[in-house]
């Protein structure tokens, strides 16, 4: 049993190391005073490639860069609250063009770039037009792009060549496949795409795209058009029927995942998802893994071609000059390279056109690039302000047609979706003039 | 002496009882699903990524140290234990600093209104906090910094540990603080001098617990830390990336996560038990 | 010094008279007059400061339209926000579902827990050992735990339909499955927070006054006798307390569902505070956000005021 004297004594002495302990922690929010900028990224293979890459830019400047990554959702998140309360000490973040763009744009809290562009050293002509749109608001450009993204079907080349069948190029022969290669019983499923509400939007969108659908047309949800509806029923029953057991909880980690085990024979999603299925660490089909271009649909080939990723100044930065001379080095050409090396796909022209890299891609990620490029549609979601709502009403739409395989009141559906998305238009002033 | 049913030993009689072994057996089946989850974690932790998805699972692998190396050295997750640590002790020794003495005059001068209104902040939902702390701490400067982080705990810690005192004090005899008081003794020496010292397990089981709420805080570590503050829970997520989730990596950040926090309750187990029962249990 | 002193002096009042001669006599006979207040000051000043401004907050953007959707004007709509809330939907589907949720995960937790400190009742080898296995559960971080049972709940990967299949039943969606979401979700909470209502109420066991139950043995009753008409009514006040905590603590439960299903599938796991959420950080709708928050803190205030009420009229 302590004696209380000594009890009392080793608490005092406790307390006192800890207060101290606390004292230095709190004294190392301390300001520096050498220019230090703050980078909010999100966790994406870019921020991993720019990270090693800091070190040299700081020698170059004699500025210090600190990173801070984000899960993406995590990132909007934060973000939201910082530049809400206009106090924000970020200087340079990763945003999300299609997701954010509008609301932030509606908010103030990018810092215009149109300014800078033209002076050498951002080599803005580098940039597609269709990608410079991405990222434009009013003529305004907001941010920089960096990566693309495009919609591809990743498939398993022995399991097709053992069934001996041709890698489908329209909706058809993508059903016909995943049914001739659905067998639940050996534990293989057909086909995998998502099917978590407002995750599922971004893929279901060029399979409604290619049956002649769209998400807005002149201010005007038209989600409910007969194309429409026919895409809802498709995607169904497609999922439904060939698809894995709880496909409707499933976003990209949970189909990434079922496809890397070996469980599933074909994928569609976003080609960036690629680094997690050809891994040999991480999946046991690494070498089976075939790349094709989107099937087409009753209305054409149609997959989406989008920016996912740019970087941007908040408005709200108390080191404009300093952080503007970050983004121009974080999306120079060189880095641009540098990532593309490391298996990313860069929004830059003239990455895609150097030989080295080239022979470097994937085999069949690059020709699906090139194929999809110029039939491409530049957005995977509705552009829109209320965004993430607006996914959640659609997504309701997609989780009702999977969980009856298309056999729903789809049109009613909807069309309750579609009236949803119009209020939403109108309340941002984006509805019909 | 007579036994109660329910208190007969296990080595009654030599030869193997049946009915002794049949319920040693049912012991096991009811503790096996609730370290289940933990073990298949902590195997995970050193499997590769094909290895943790695959099925039928695989039960018997070559184990890697790669996730710890990722872990430690690709994430800094030294850095994020030292910040979760010191967010942690400080919130906690605070909360007891402001805490004990609350709790004692609450307990001692029968402060009901006191203690509803102070229990009345674990009401709160976490998320109603977010925007105006954020808002008023960075009025004020103090974002960037662990002040914010180790207030916004203090406001979790706070309540938990004088509502464990409260009930601790009260079982506590007055006896010896009026016999110290007849000896001329303020109340204030007395409470320092004399029920402190003997309060060593309340305040330890209050203290634990206090540390554990901090270190799996999650919501308001997120959006009030910055890369020089960030705590282990949102760590764990620098490896839910926007291309493909390290589950090795994730459930390797889980187990260093869980550890100290499991240490800490093999080295107080008493005591946090003691801690959870007070305010259920007299006596 | 004053100190050395202390230390030095043998009984514990010795001790005391040394150090309070230390002081100015006036200093400390203020600080006893008013210790009631001195000693609870700190500790309600600060949970004052740190809780007015966003209750306040909270109450008055509830009042407002605020949305930044619309470029973040702020107008005075009065009780429009509670009015449309009533009017919609999902607010009444978050409301079920956090009742069911909480009921479910709570319910099976008391039965549970009862059922197996029953069972653990009595001195054994490795008791220690088993009640610090039964404390993991509850010590380990929300976050990185439903992680993990994302992984055991994937349908075609996962273990969870591993062992349904080696039991021979048959396989579950689980987490995709809109039946199945709450039922699973609820899983991870039973598995989570039983071991504290088995450590409560084998505490509470243990604290029972032996005369009954001998009383009972001498007039014969069988074990499941005892334990109907004996043991269960003399626990009942502390299986209230364990019970009514843990609803109120159901009632908030967020982690685990932000991280496993944030609502889905479709809106099927939406909890009231998941619905906030989405609300605030996936809509940017704060003035509704708040006014759902307001109506959260409001059903877990009943709960609490349940708790004050029924531990009054059952233990004194």
């Amino acid at each position: 049993m302590i004696s209380k004297k000594r009890l009392s004594r080793g608490m005092f002495l406790t307390i006192f190391i800890l207060s101290l302990m606390a004292i230095i922690a709190f004294s190392i929010g301390a300001a520096p005073k050498q220019v230090t900028l703050r980078f909010v990224a999100a966790n994406h293979p870019y921020t991993d490639v720019i990270k090693p890459l800091i070190p040299e830019f700081e020698k170059k400047t004699g500025m210090k860069v600190n990173v801070e990554n984000y899960e993406e959702n995590q990132l909007t998140q934060k973000l939201t609250v910082e530049f809400t309360s206009r106090a924000s000490t970020v200087d340079v973040f990763m945003t999300r063009p299609l997701q954010e763009g509008r609301l932030f744009y509606k908010n103030g809290w990018y810092h215009k770039l149109n300014q800078y562009l033209p002076a050498a050293g951002w080599d803005w002509a580098d940039y597609p037009k269709s990608i410079v749109e991405a990222v434009t608001l009013n003529r305004e450009v907001y941010a920089i792009p960096i990566v693309t993204e495009w919609k591809t079907l990743f498939y398993r080349k022995d399991l097709f060549a053992a069934a001996n069948l041709k890698v489908p190029t329209t909706l058809e022969e993508l059903e016909a496949a995943a049914k001739k290669l659905h067998n639940p019983e050996k534990d293989m499923y057909g086909i995998v795409s998502r099917g978590q509400r407002g995750a599922a939007v971004t893929q279901f969108s060029s399979y409604l795209y290619s049956f002649g659908g769209d998400f807005i047309k002149d201010g005007k949800c038209v989600i409910d058009s007969p194309e429409a509806v026919e895409a809802f029923k498709y995607y169904g029953r497609l999922l439904h029927d060939y698809g894995p057991p709880g496909v409707t909880n499933m976003s990209w980690p949970q189909a990434q995942a079922l496809f890397a085990s070996g469980k599933v024979a074909m994928w569609t999603d976003a080609s960036v998802l690629i680094a997690g299925i050809i891994d040999p660490g991480k999946s046991v089909v690494a070498d089976q893994v075939g790349v094709a271009i989107f099937p087409a649909g009753p209305a054409g080939a149609r997959p989406f071609q989008v920016v996912p990723w740019s970087v941007a100044v908040a408005a709200q930065s108390r080191q404009k000059d300093a952080a503007l001379e970050f983004l121009k080095w974080a999306t120079s050409k060189q880095v641009a390279k540098t990532a593309q090396l490391n298996g990313l796909t860069m929004a830059r022209t003239s990455v895609w056109n150097d030989p080295e890299i080239v022979k470097q891609l994937y085999p069949g990620l690059a020709e699906s690039a090139n194929l999809t490029g110029p039939i491409a549609v530049p957005y995977d979601r509705p552009l829109m302000t209320a965004v993430g709502e607006a996914r959640d009403a659609i997504g309701e739409v997609i989780v009702k047609a999977i969980e009856t395989g298309g056999q729903a009141d789809i049109a009613s559906l909807a069309k309750i979706a579609a009236g949803k998305v119009d209020v939403l238009l109108v309340r941002a002033g984006e509805g019909p003039n | 002496m007579k036994k109660r049913w329910d208190q007969v030993g296990w080595n009654e009689g030599k030869r193997i009882k049946w009915k002794e072994l049949g319920w040693y057996l049912l012991v096991i089946m009811i503790t096996i699903p609730f370290i289940f989850p933990l073990i298949w974690i902590i195997a995970a932790a050193f499997k590769t990524q094909a290895q943790i998805v695959a099925s039928p699972p695989i039960w018997i692998f070559e184990p890697t140290l790669n996730n710890f190396k990722s872990v430690f050295m690709e994430q800094d997750f030294a850095r994020f234990l030292w910040n979760s640590s010191v967010v942690a002790v400080a919130s906690t020794v605070l909360s007891l600093l402001l805490g004990l003495p609350a709790a004692y005059s609450i307990s001692r001068y029968k402060q009901q209104t006191l203690g509803v209104f102070i229990l009345v902040a674990r009401l709160m939902p976490g998320i109603s906090f977010l925007m105006p702390w954020y808002i008023l701490f960075s009025k004020i400067r103090m974002v960037d910094t662990f002040s914010a982080l180790i207030a916004s705990h203090m406001l979790v810690a706070l309540p938990l540990i004088v509502w464990i005192m409260i009930n601790y004090f009260d079982g506590l005899p007055r006896e010896l603080e009026e016999s110290a008081r007849v000896d001329g003794c303020s109340i204030q020496t007395a409470f320092l001098r004399i029920l402190l010292p003997i309060s060593g397990p309340g305040i330890i089981t209050a203290t634990t617990l206090s540390f554990l709420f901090s270190w799996n805080n999650f919501m308001f570590s997120l959006v009030l830390s910055t890369h020089r503050t960030k705590t282990l829970p949102i760590a764990i997520y620098n490896f839910v990336s926007y291309a493909e989730v390290s589950w090795g990596n994730v459930m390797a950040a889980a187990v260093v996560i869980i550890t100290p926090a499991i240490i800490l309750t093999m080295i107080f187990q008493r005591y946090v038990i003691k801690g959870l029962t007070v305010g259920a249990v007299k006596g | 010094m004053k100190e050395v002193r202390l230390i030095k002096a043998a009984p514990a009042f010795t001790e005391v008279i040394t150090l309070s001669a230390k002081k100015p006599f006036r200093v400390n006979q203020l600080i006893e007059k008013n210790i009631k207040w001195l000693f609870p000051l700190p500790t309600g000043l600060f949970i004052f400061l740190m809780m007015i401004f966003p209750v306040l907050y909270t109450f008055y953007v509830s009042l407002t339209d605020w949305d930044m959707i619309s470029g973040g004007r702020i107008s005075f709509i009065g009780l429009d926000n509670y009015v449309n809330l009533l009017k919609e939907p999902r607010f009444f589907n978050s409301i079920k579902l956090t009742l069911y949720f909480t009921i479910m995960a709570v319910g099976i937790e008391v039965v549970l827990g009862v059922a197996i400190a029953l069972i653990l009742n009595r001195d054994f080898r490795g008791k220690n050992l088993v009640k610090l296995i039964l404390l993991l559960p509850m010590v380990a971080t929300p976050v990185a735990i439903g992680l993990a049972w994302t992984l055991f709940y994937e349908p075609t990967i996962g273990l969870g339909n591993y062992a349904l299949k080696l039991l021979g039943l048959p396989a579950s969606q689980w987490l995709g499955s809109s039946k199945m979401v709450i039922p699973s979700l609820a899983l991870v909470d039973i598995w989570e927070w039983t071991p504290m209502i088995t450590l409560i109420v084998l505490a509470g066991l243990a604290s029972l006054p032996q005369e009954a139950f001998e009383a009972a043995l001498v007039d014969g009753a069988t074990p499941l006798q005892i334990i109907r008409d004996v043991t269960l009514p003399l626990l009942r006040p502390t299986i209230l307390i364990a019970l009514v905590l843990r609803c109120i603590d159901a009632l908030k439960t967020f982690d685990i569902i932000y991280v496993m299903t944030t609502g889905g599938p479709g809106f099927a796991s939406e909890t009231l505070n998941i619905y906030a959420y989405n609300l605030s950080f996936n809509y940017f709708r704060f003035g509704a956000a708040s006014a759902a928050l307001v109506a959260l803190f409001t059903l877990v205030l009943a709960c609490n005021l349940l708790v004050l009420w029924m531990r009054k009229t059952y233990e004194l």
